[in-house]
């Protein structure tokens, strides 16, 4: 079947069986390998993409059951050279250590903070509970957030 | 070119060593750039899976391939047959015996997951079709799966070891058992450190590919050591080193379990070769990643001590058994360092403890984060809480009485030289306002509870030497290639062993470009573990960067007629070494070597094997490490008594690292150590019924989320030593060392009640409320 | 491919939905997809069959909102249970509702996962369930013929079977005299999902209590009422030592069944505390 799929402001049209997820449709048929799995089980969060804005899995997102909404993946972010506001704020204060986790916790941050561009310590937990990280221990992710969301205001 | 014209070099980063530098490889993570093996991609790369044994314990009558063979896109197959069945393991040098596990088992299988059979296809439905048509005929045999039930006569034999027993390590200094009888009191307590995994983000993957036309072999592997595979791939496929190339991409977290070969590498390697030379690549699932790579051992660990009454610890005995699982990986070196890691912090002369290491039918454990200083933390630092409180003194005054200092030597002759652990003390205590709270906060259910600990910097546990090599290659132009073999993981080593040689080298961190963790481009390197890689590594970075430094000079001096022992670079400049003065640029001086007169290649060489002396098995003796890194971490908790649930309200970890190389990365590890400590402290338990994991996923395995991390401070002591790098220790480690047991205290200071078996969790809390209230 | 072979089937109107519910064989509904589809994965995995059809409501936009009617909230089916968070509540005892959202697994579950797949999927563990049924609400289907039909939740819930009519939209009525409390506990260090929860509600005449509820989920049967302690509450006035007294009047089948040490204790600290709190607020 045909599904025209828009991901980061492209349209695709591409030819699907129909039981593709939106996550291999994305490392599978777009090389868009940012975007990463670690668990199939809905618990981990590198998988996690925007889709209308919001945070969402798309390991248990079905490709064709998502046309015509605006899906962003971590790629659809910079602005050629010029990195999102939340991209740098995650190098400026060491946010990143092995990686795997960020481009999932960059499209939570990203959801949480075009939304809410000054949340509280609380908002921010809640914002990012679906993203595990086993490097960094969160602090110097909660500050690049935080960060972020000061720039985003301006 | 004028003298004095500025390099486009000079920059924020020159004198990069004591600079948070930003990662050098931010930019392509944050923007999912930075490829994996994970991500890898090739032309007619085939899909790999591993046939696992689904017994936790049984005799292999018969493996039948053929159906699978015959089924259309399957390309290879390989079982033992296949092989020349050499063994590997972790421990070869020290221990032969240890040396245990198969590749792919041929006769028996110890734990469900063992590996029998590899198969490579086109695609992943074909690959797990292929794995169901293999039909392995098993005799199933009893298995063991409690330490001490496997110990006992009559339980079943798991390998050839006598009583299921693969190691036992007695460690013993004087005489224990006299100065036992001269004690004031003497405390006995048994702790349970449970089982953790160490479940990093990315799971362990690989790509293999068999040149056929040159019988090479091109590993990509999500690996904290290359070397280290590179070394067991070429025994188990009896090649030489030089045909073996393991090459490391970024990796996403390792945490132990990525430091040795597994049996996918080498499968994916034996597949290739079968099937024409294709590359095949083996992805575990993370219900994989859970019950066939490695686990944290589970400790039963019993300490008795004795004191005189003004708290000075007369003699130490005790035990621990270690559920080592099916095989033995880094087994006796985790045992060791369970056992040893106390002569770093407290001064006790008189010691004896004995160590087994178990095999059972469960999972096999290796090095997780910590290396057996997680369990002995726990173990030891509740003990010492326990005894404080016994005595009546606060707990922060007995362990100063008892603490290791600089410039002295313990029982078990680890050279101890520079050593901040008082100083840690002192600011944790007053960084936490410890003399105001501690056992002040009953009221409010709150309490405080500290912890201790110190690290190795490495040690030659598994191999006779742990050197480091590294080159700095400075290209004509000015831009300066950099290789080491150490293996980034994720904490960094690439930028701050790039901000070491480039400060050495005398210019600015922006002209480096680092190659890391390719065993054909890089030197050698042992790996990511021991916290070893900023001091080992990092000195063989700073005398690659001292070389080619002195290779320049000799040139300039040469050329200038000056002594070569009088010129230094510095920050971007070719100058005098006793005032300063300017004699040329680093760029003048370059264009100078690779002149038509000069014409000189800048390649500098560093090989760095710290002095230190390997553990004597038998005695327990030996200088393990080059130098070592102390800690002192204070919690601060809160106790619901309804519920049971404890809340860490902040934590303070002081830490002498030395010298922060990149300070930004050091309070990065802390902070990831201590999350992990807090996982460890309240919910990874992985658990196992008959041999079977019961929680296999992140559903059932907790780990640390965003919501509840705690105030972490992290507070560092730069006690500037003489033989690391610009004064740096490493404490990739050591953060979690003791978070369990500090924790413990607090809820101890909060709530009276004491926890000795980890994972604190509510309804252990509720219960030790209700036993408390009963016997009031 | 992680999913089975399988067709997608998108209709645009409820009715359109209503009918393909009824005809399509071998069938499931995918609201959040959030169970769903990682059930199919799950299984795919095990070689074990899955659903040949797949009826997505992503589509039926009359499926989506939450609105406010005189003394009537409405929230339809695919509403997503952020939405429900983030959407404005009359004051009063429905802010439980936020509560209960807020609770539930993580952010991006919660922007994917709907109320209806919540409550119709009828897992042992879902809290939702407990909720409605203490909140006196209601649960509307709709019929391949276009014919609508109310359920109690008490009722759905004692019915495991697949209803003939697909799930459109939950009612509960807005009364100022309304008082509710919620309790949750979390399994902490198994799987993230609630041990236990329970929902206390009760209409209040001054400090008497009337029209009481009280849904309990057990982690091992679906949503019920604790009839035994309704009686008992609606005998009696908001005092501080209520919940103490109310421990003694509780359906201990419902509490004992399979339960540790630990989930007695909790759902004994989590009765007592829920009546405190309504209590308290009277």
């Amino acid at each position: 079947m045909q599904v025209q799929l828009t991901i980061n402001k492209k349209q695709h049209t591409l030819n699907l069986k129909g039981n593709e997820t939106l996550l291999e449709v994305l490392r599978d048929h777009l090389s868009l390998t940012g975007t990463k799995t670690a668990c199939q089980e809905t618990e981990c969060g590198t998988c996690t993409v925007m889709i209308n804005g919001k945070a969402v899995l798309s390991c248990i997102t079905l490709a064709a059951n998502v046309q015509g909404e605006e899906i962003t993946s971590i790629e659809g972010l910079a602005e050629g050279d010029v990195l999102h506001p939340v991209q740098q704020a995650f190098i400026d204060h060491g946010s990143v250590q092995c990686g795997f986790c960020i481009p999932g916790m960059i499209m939570s941050t990203v959801a949480l903070l075009q939304k809410n561009p000054n949340p509280t310590q609380e908002e921010i937990e809640y914002g990012l509970d679906g993203n595990i990280c086993r490097c960094a221990g969160y602090p110097k992710i909660f500050e690049a957030v935080r960060e972020a969301g000061k720039k985003m205001i301006k | 070119m004028a003298l004095t014209t500025k390099s486009k070099y000079a920059d924020n980063y020159v004198d990069p060593v004591g600079k948070s530098v930003p990662r050098i490889e931010g930019r392509g993570i944050v923007t999912g750039q930075l490829k994996y093996v994970f991500d890898v991609q090739m032309a007619n790369m085939l899909v790999g899976k591993m046939l696992r044994s689904p017994h936790a314990h049984a005799r292999i009558i018969s493996i039948d391939t053929s159906k699978a063979e015959a089924l259309p896109g399957v390309k290879a197959i390989v079982t033992a047959k296949d092989t020349y069945q050499i063994k590997f393991g972790s421990n070869e040098y020290f221990f032969p015996h240890t040396v245990d596990q198969m590749a792919l088992e041929s006769e028996k299988v110890r734990y469900i997951g063992d590996e029998v059979a590899a198969v490579a296809a086109v695609d992943d439905e074909t690959a797990d079709e292929a794995l169901r048509l293999i039909d392995v005929k098993y005799e199933v045999l009893p298995g063991v799966f409690e330490i001490e039930e496997a110990m006992k006569p009559g339980a079943p034999q798991i390998h050839e070891a006598l009583n299921n027993i693969a190691l036992i390590l007695p460690v013993n200094f004087n005489n224990p058992e006299r100065m036992m009888k001269e004690a004031d009191l003497v405390r006995e307590d048994k702790f349970w450190c449970p089982v953790a995994h160490p479940s990093p983000m990315e799971p362990h993957v690989c790509v293999g590919q068999w040149e056929t036309f040159t019988n090479k072999i091109t590993l990509w592997s999500s690996s904290q050591a290359p070397f280290k595979c590179r070394e067991a791939l070429a025994k188990t496929l009896k090649m030489d080193l030089n045909d073996v190339r393991v090459i490391k991409m970024a990796v996403g977290g390792g945490f132990g379990g990525k430091l040795e070969m597994l049996p996918m590498d080498f499968a994916a390697c034996l597949l290739s070769k079968k099937a024409g030379g294709l590359p095949v690549k083996i992805c575990l699932t993370r219900e994989e990643e859970f019950t066939t790579t490695r686990r944290k051992h589970g400790m039963i660990y019993k300490v008795k001590t004795g004191v005189k009454k003004d708290g000075t610890i007369l003699a130490m005995t005790g035990e621990v058994l270690a559920d080592g699982g099916a095989y033995c990986s880094y087994g006796p070196t985790v045992l060791a360092a369970a056992m040893m890691r106390i002569f770093m912090v407290y001064k006790i002369q008189h010691f004896k403890m004995t160590g087994y290491r178990v095999y059972t039918n469960n999972p096999i454990s290796g090095a997780m984060r910590g290396f057996g200083g997680v369990q002995s933390g726990f173990a030891i630092e509740s003990h010492m809480d326990l005894i404080a409180k016994d005595l009546g003194m606060d707990p922060i005054e007995f362990r100063l009485k008892n603490i290791t200092e600089p410039n002295m030597t313990t029982v078990n002759k680890m050279i101890l030289t520079t050593n901040g652990l008082r100083e840690c003390i002192e600011k944790a205590l007053v960084a936490s306002d410890w003399a105001n709270k501690h056992g002040k906060m009953k009221h409010l259910k709150r309490g405080l509870g500290i912890g201790i600990a110190a690290d190795v910097m490495g040690s030659k546990m598994y191999k006779s030497h742990e050197s480091a090599g590294a080159i700095v290659k400075v290209e004509e132009d000015g831009s300066v290639y950099f290789f080491t073999g150490a293996a980034d993981t994720g904490q960094g080593s690439n930028t701050a062993l790039s901000q070491i040689a480039a400060q050495e080298l005398g210019v600015s961190f922006s002209r480096i470009k680092c190659k890391s963790g390719d065993t054909e481009i890089t030197p050698f390197d042992t790996g990511s573990f021991a916290s070893r890689v900023t001091f080992i590594s990092g000195n063989a970075s700073l005398l690659a960067g001292r070389d080619a430094k002195r290779q320049i000079l000799e040139i300039v001096a040469k050329d200038k007629n000056l002594d070569v022992e009088e010129i230094d670079i510095r920050a971007e400049k070719v100058v005098f070494k006793k005032d300063a003065r300017l004699i040329m640029s680093f760029d003048k001086a370059l264009e100078l070597c690779y002149s038509f007169h000069y014409g000189k290649q800048i390649i500098g060489r560093g090989s760095y094997n710290p002095k230190t002396t390997p553990i004597d098995f038998r005695s327990g003796e030996g200088n393990v490490s080059g130098s070592y890194g102390f800690e002192a971490q204070i919690a601060e908790v809160e106790v619901d008594t309804d519920t049971g649930v404890v809340k860490v309200l902040e934590l303070w970890d002081a830490h002498d690292i030395g010298r922060a190389i990149n300070p930004q990365s050091c309070e990065g590890q802390i902070e990831g150590s201590l999350a992990m400590g807090l996982g460890y402290t309240f919910y990874e338990d992985l658990r196992f019924k008959n041999g079977r994991v019961l929680n296999p996923n992140f559903a059932g395995y907790r780990v640390p989320r965003s919501i509840g991390i705690p105030k972490m401070n992290s507070i560092m002591v730069e006690t500037n030593d003489p033989e690391g790098p610009f004064g740096a220790k490493g404490m990739g480690e050591a953060a979690l060392l003791p978070t369990s047991a500090a924790i413990a205290n607090a809820v101890e200071d909060a709530i009276g009640v004491r926890i000795k078996e980890l994972p604190i969790t509510p309804d252990k809390i509720i219960k030790a409320l209700k036993e408390k209230q009963g016997t009031q | 491919m992680l999913i089975n072979p399988l067709t997608l089937h998108l209709p645009k109107t409820p009715l359109e939905a209503a009918k393909l519910y009824k005809e399509l064989e071998d069938s499931k509904v995918l609201a959040g997809g959030t169970f769903l589809l990682n059930s199919m994965k799950l299984l795919k995995t095990k070689g074990t069959k899955t659903a040949k059809n797949v009826l997505s409501l992503s589509q039926v936009l009359e499926f989506r909102g939450v609105t406010v009617q005189g003394d009537t909230l409405t929230i339809k089916a695919m509403t997503r249970i952020n939405e429900l968070l983030e959407s404005p509540l009359p004051e009063g005892h429905l802010n439980i509702l936020h509560t209960v959202c807020r609770n539930i697994s993580t952010n991006p579950i919660r922007n994917m996962a709907t109320i209806g797949g919540n409550l119709t999927c009828r897992y042992t563990w879902t809290e939702m369930g407990a909720v409605m049924m203490a909140l006196d609400a209601q649960m509307h289907f709709l019929g391949p013929d276009g014919k609508e039909e109310m359920i109690l939740p008490e009722d759905f819930f004692k019915n495991a079977a697949r209803s003939e009519k697909l799930f459109t939209h939950v009612t509960i009525p807005i009364q100022s005299s309304s008082k509710a409390a919620y309790r949750r506990v979390k399994k902490t260090i198994h799987v993230d999902v609630p041990m236990l929860a329970v929902c206390v509600k009760t209409d209040l005449k001054g400090k008497q209590w009337y029209n009481t509820r009280i849904g309990i989920n057990n982690g091992v049967a679906f949503a019920q009422r604790d009839a035994a302690l309704e009686a008992f509450l609606n005998q009696s006035t908001s005092a501080a030592d209520l919940g103490e007294k109310a421990l003694e009047h509780l359906t201990t089948a419902i509490y004992d069944t399979r339960s540790s040490d630990y989930k007695k204790h909790m759902f004994r600290v989590s009765l007592r505390t829920a009546i405190e709190e309504i209590c308290k607020s009277s």
